[in-house]
């Protein structure tokens, strides 16, 4: 500063010298600055707003591409269950539908047995002819006549009981025949009620499979139309998808740690262990190969089962070359869980002898703690999890293709909304780097307020309206 | 099948690092004057900080320091472990016996030649090509040579080794001016890192070896 001074033995003269020639340079400069304000004001803020603008209509873009394949994504899934629904009641239909015939005969036969035993039922014996009120009658004469008269009466009497006696026995025989009739026919009608409530259920599923085709035909009625709804429905099902899978998929990372520390120590002994391959020990490599290989499996396993569906090429394979992949997968499972098992006990076994050589080697001959090795329960545990783990991680497959399905959106969503973040602040910093470069300018004026003042009691004049102006709104 | 394991079998190569990880190790003993009596508590050393550091592929070496310590009999034991853990443990154990043998024997050499052990150690070390050499010398550091031994360090002798001074006893002139111990343990610092050592350090708890054999 004080090189500044113009008179270096008197800084307050040198100061105000200053202050003054400044003053006077900086009234004289006064218009380009204005102008140069206002230049570099205009220039940040339509940097600032163009890269608003960019953001936001990238922003948009995205959303819009997020939109679509969201919607495409419904309308697949839509699709999808349509056709699984349709395939439902095809197999439904096509079973109720085979044993129809059957039961229709069987209904047949029962309705006309019905029918045969109903009629038998309605056959009664004749009644006798009307000789009964005769002989009655003659039966209730008195008994005064002679014996022969007597004697014929008392016949004509017994006749009139043993015929009523025999009519009433023929009665009874018929009325037991035909209860025994109707006893027969009640197995018959309780099969045709079964029979006909089989018909009901099959008929209520097939109701009840159609309300669900409706319900997924509305679902893709709207998607296909592209509603809003539809697609909010959608993304949240998508990042509820995305959640749940990324925390199963955290869990089977888990395992894999679990099983990768299983096999490492052991497998040093089946590969060399001086080797490195970029600074990892080959025998760790070889673990985490291991544990590759077992995920790679499951995803082939999945494929073939048709749960997943990493690899469109493989669905259009035909049936039996995809059994025999779904065995080489499903074998090689199981011969690397077999592995993983053996190499569990082998690690037990070179802990052991690892903690055998330290004891040892440290001159320790007498065990101070009791030996939990000495218990065969970390052995078998160790080998049941080196079973287990392998057929877990063959799982992941699932909630991997569903988080790279969803990743998509999730992806989409997130870069969206960074980017309306983006330009919503550099709008912000658009409008603040305005009004700074504003403020600034009249900082300037300030700073030569005197001057300014002395220009217009000289000139009389007014400050400028249009500064003014600018300055209020800028 | 095969035709395609052909074809990774260089990618597998050319992926695999080509720095050496292997660690070697000579562990200098002194049997000479008054450090004689350390052997016991060295071996045990060399059994509890040394052996079990050491992995499959590694290789260590006991060389004795007498009078004329550059001689192939001043070996007194040496292995290059086996790649598999469980042999290697094996190994281990029947060096930890062979140590003991050599702690049990009664041996006190009137002369010191450091130099000497530690360039048979050199030779040692480069011959198994390990990529961390190491050479820890337990001995008070003082040297006397016998009158016509002449032991003169190549300049590269310790090339891309670690020496580490080990228990270095203090000398009863040491007690009364302790900075010619200092001295002393300068001038092998100057001497070791002239030829080429990568390191020279001085560890007075056997602790410390364990970090520093560290992989």
């Amino acid at each position: 500063m004080e090189s500044l001074y113009l008179w270096p033995a008197r800084p307050a003269a040198s100061l105000l010298a200053l202050w003054l020639l400044s003053q006077l340079f900086c009234w004289a400069a006064r218009a380009p600055v204005h102008r140069a304000f206002r230049a570099l004001g205009r220039v940040l803020a339509g940097a600032f707003r163009i890269t608003a603008r960019w953001c936001k209509s990238v922003s948009v873009s995205i959303a819009k591409r997020d939109r679509e394949m969201v919607l495409e994504m419904g309308k697949g899934d839509a699709e999808s269950k349509v056709a699984r629904e349709f395939r439902r009641v095809e197999v439904t239909f096509a079973k109720e539908l085979g044993r129809y015939p059957e039961l229709h005969r069987k209904m047949d036969d029962l309705t006309a047995r019905i029918d045969a035993d109903y009629k038998e039922c309605g056959n009664a014996a004749p009644t006798p002819p009307g000789w009964a009120e005769a002989t009655a009658a003659v039966a209730k004469m008195p008994q005064n006549a002679d014996n022969v008269v007597k004697k014929v009466l008392e016949e004509i009497h017994n006749t009139a009981k043993s015929g009523e006696k025999k009519a009433l026995q023929e009665y009874r025989d018929s009325t037991a025949k035909r209860h025994k009739i109707l006893n027969g026919m009640a197995p018959m009608l309780k099969e045709l009620k079964d029979n006909a409530a089989d018909a009901g259920k099959s008929v209520a599923a097939a109701l009840e499979t159609t309300k669900r085709i409706d319900a997924h035909m509305t679902t893709y009625e709207q998607i296909r139309k592209g509603e809003d709804k539809a697609v909010r429905a959608m993304g949240w099902q998508s990042t509820q998808l995305f959640v749940a899978s990324l925390l199963v998929l955290g869990v089977a990372i888990g395992g894999a740690f679990v099983n990768f520390n299983l096999i490492a120590l052991p497998m040093s002994e089946l590969v060399p262990a001086g080797s490195r391959i970029g600074g990892m020990p080959v025998s760790t490599v070889a673990a985490l190969v291991v544990v590759l290989m077992e995920v790679a499996a499951g995803i082939f396993a999945m494929e073939m089962l048709g749960i997943t569906s990493f690899f469109p090429k493989l669905d259009l394979l035909p049936a039996s070359r995809r059994r025999i992949i779904l065995a080489v997968a499903v074998g090689g499972l199981l011969l690397l869980a077999c592995i993983e098992c053996s190499l569990a006990v082998l690690r037990e076994q070179l802990v052991e002898s690892a903690t055998a050589l330290k004891q040892s080697l440290a001159g320790v001959h007498e065990k101070a703690v009791a030996d939990p090795a000495a218990s065969r329960i970390p052995v078998v545990g160790q080998a049941v999890l080196g079973f287990i783990l392998p057929w877990i991680l063959a799982m992941v497959a699932v909630p991997l293709e569903t988080l790279i399905a969803t990743g998509g959106h999730i992806f989409l969503t997130l870069t969206a909304g960074v980017l309306a973040l983006v330009g919503t602040g550099a709008r912000l910093l658009g409008h603040a780097s305005r009004y700074l470069v504003e403020g600034a300018r009249h900082l300037y004026d300030i700073y030569i307020v005197l001057p300014l003042q002395i220009e217009r009691l000289a000139t009389g004049a007014r400050p400028s309206i249009s500064t003014a102006k600018q300055g209020a709104r800028p | 099948m095969k035709r395609l394991s052909v074809l990774a079998l260089p990618l597998l190569l050319s992926c695999s690092s080509g720095k050496n990880y292997a660690q070697a190790v000579v562990a200098l003993v002194d049997v000479s004057g008054t450090y004689a009596d350390q052997k016991p508590e060295v071996v045990n050393v060399i059994k509890r900080g040394i052996l079990p550091k050491l992995q499959p592929g590694d290789s260590i070496f006991v060389i004795r320091i007498d009078d004329e310590s550059y001689k192939k009999a001043n070996v007194e034991g040496g292995m290059t472990l086996d790649v598999r853990p469980s042999k290697a443990n094996a190994q281990k154990l029947a060096f930890a016996t062979q140590m003991d043998h050599f702690a049990a024997k009664r041996q006190r050499s009137r002369h010191t030649d450091i130099r000497g052990a530690m360039m048979l150690a050199s030779e040692y070390l480069k011959e198994t090509g390990a990529g961390q050499r190491t050479m820890v010398v337990f001995s008070d550091m003082e040297e006397d040579l016998p009158r016509g031994v002449k032991r003169t360090l190549a300049p590269d002798e310790f090339a891309g080794m670690r020496i580490l001074a080990m228990n270095v006893k203090k000398l009863s002139a040491d007690n009364m001016n302790p900075s010619v111990y200092r001295q002393r343990l300068a001038s092998w610092q100057q001497q070791a890192k002239s030829h080429g050592a990568k390191e020279f350090q001085v560890v007075l708890e056997p602790e410390k070896l364990d970090e520093l054999l560290e992989h």
